[in-house]
């Protein structure tokens, strides 16, 4: 991932960027912990709340996989579907680790 | 505003991230920012710190984004500031329903830092050239001539807008006047207003304020815009102690919709076809004194047919007699109705003889403005 790239696109300069994807990732981090948190008592619109706040936040950063996952599952928190959300949980925590690795 | 400061924005929103993208992107403009991270911490920093305009999240939790504009906009200190709000791409009726509160513009989330950049430029100049053009009215009206504003209006001269008047000037200059403006083919606005005290610069003061409204009411402002902008002129250029109450109307008659502000005055009554008719009890300030100012506004639909009665205190307010428009009110609504089979051109004519039998007993000056939809 080109922090600086994505930085520039946002006219932040790549210090700018940075110190902003670190208040990403703390509040990424809070978000899955919050869905880890939900989804096992089936609470639904807990799950769709935290996953709005992190597509959100990825998306105005462009992390566009992440923002998009995130969609998906509060798209489906809304119809209270659970199929498919454990494994897209997992799946965003990978993503979020990946991102903190390259800081 | 002031140029000299640095212009400041207040930012709210309750993710931490959107609020420190923001602030390091407007930063770099140059703009002094404040923050909040939840309602009641927003209304409160608006008060206290003044900024020149905000961006507000709609969803919050708690206090969300609509609870905010509406408390920011029912308060004097805080109604003219500018509002941007934040909202999911697809939430339409989010969209209208901030509007309708009084928000300029909204940008959809996830939003792009320089496209936020952009707005917030683009409506503190707007903001700024609406102050800068408030001040240049306010100096072209002290040169104005009262030549050209100072004749009555009558509804021979604008026959669509379908109106009736009573005129009746105690004083050789009275304090009560009205106007009736075209603001497009559809779309007239009716004005009737009651200066206080009757002195030689009331005249003056009158065509200053029909210049006022022919420059202020147009298609682009809504109604509660217009006598705002009115009253910001004329807090600068009115002596002190001098205020005028009014009722503003706007028909449009394409989509049957009707618009009445009402600022410190007797309420307008509505006659409609069918149904009840009944006064339309608002609150606001008189014009003129505050800068920041709140009218009492009501919107209806309405129907061919419909009347609308404007008027000043003089017809239902005795001092001989102790009586207060408020209670004049009542009496005015019964006259109305009564006036119902009556040619809209003659209604007002009827009113008066059922209210004031004998002109010459009248204490004031009168003014009835009848609108037939």
């Amino acid at each position: 991932m080109n922090f600086k790239a994505l930085g520039e696109s946002l006219g932040l300069e790549e210090d700018e960027f940075i110190e902003i994807v670190e208040i990403f990732v703390e509040t990424a981090v809070s978000d899955i912990k919050k869905l880890e948190c939900a989804l096992p008592s089936n609470d639904f619109a807990a799950v769709s709340d935290a996953a709005h706040s992190l597509k959100g936040s990825a998306g105005n950063l462009g992390f566009m996989d992440i923002s998009r996952l995130s969609a998906t599952i509060e798209d489906k928190a809304r119809k209270n579907n659970i199929t498919g959300l454990a494994p897209a949980i997992i799946e965003l925590t990978a993503l979020i680790t990946g991102i903190k690795d390259q800081m | 505003m002031n140029i000299n400061s640095p212009l400041s924005i207040l930012v709210v929103d309750d993710n931490p991230l959107n609020v420190r993208l923001l602030e390091t992107t407007l930063a770099k403009e140059g703009y002094n920012i404040f923050k909040a991270y939840n309602g009641p911490d927003a209304r409160e920093s608006a008060c206290t710190n003044n900024p020149d305009l905000i961006l507000l999240d709609i969803q919050m939790p708690g206090e969300n984004g609509f609870d905010v504009i509406k408390k920011l906009k029912n308060k004097g200190d805080t109604a003219s500031i500018p509002v941007i709000f934040l909202t999911g791409v697809s939430e339409i009726d989010a969209k209208l329903e901030g509007f309708e509160l009084g928000a300029v513009d909204y940008i959809t989330k996830p939003f792009h830092p320089l496209e936020v950049s952009a707005r917030v430029r683009l409506h503190l100049k707007l903001s700024i050239a609406t102050n800068s053009l408030i001040r240049s009215q306010a100096d072209k009206l002290k040169q104005i001539s009262d030549a050209q504003t100072s004749m009555l209006t009558t509804p021979e001269k604008y026959p669509d807008a379908r109106f009736g008047v009573q005129y009746m000037s105690l004083h050789e200059a009275g304090g009560d006047f009205y106007e009736v403006l075209p603001i497009s083919n559809d779309i007239y606005g009716y004005f009737v207003a009651d200066f206080s005290g009757h002195d030689i610069s009331t005249s003056y003061l009158t065509s200053s304020v029909k210049g006022l409204l022919k420059q202020n009411c147009s298609p682009i402002y809504q109604p509660l815009e217009s006598i705002k902008m009115i009253n910001d002129v004329l807090v600068e250029i009115l002596p002190p102690g001098k205020y005028l109450t009014a009722c503003y109307a706007r028909l449009n008659r394409k989509t049957r919709q009707m618009r009445v502000i009402c600022a410190g005055h007797p309420p307008v009554c509505y006659v409609p076809v069918t149904g009840q008719a009944r006064i339309l009890e608002m609150e606001g300030d008189v014009i003129g004194i505050f800068k920041n100012v709140l009218f009492g506004q009501e919107t209806l639909i309405v129907n061919p047919g419909d009347r609308f009665y404007m008027y000043t205190d003089g017809l239902i307010e005795s001092t001989d007699k102790k009586i207060v428009w408020s209670e004049g009110a009542d009496r005015m609504l019964a006259a109305c109705q009564s006036a119902h089979d009556v040619p809209i051109s003659k209604a007002p004519e009827k009113i008066t003889q059922l209210l004031c039998p004998d002109l010459s007993k009248l204490e004031d000056d009168i003014v009835i403005l009848a609108i037939e939809v």
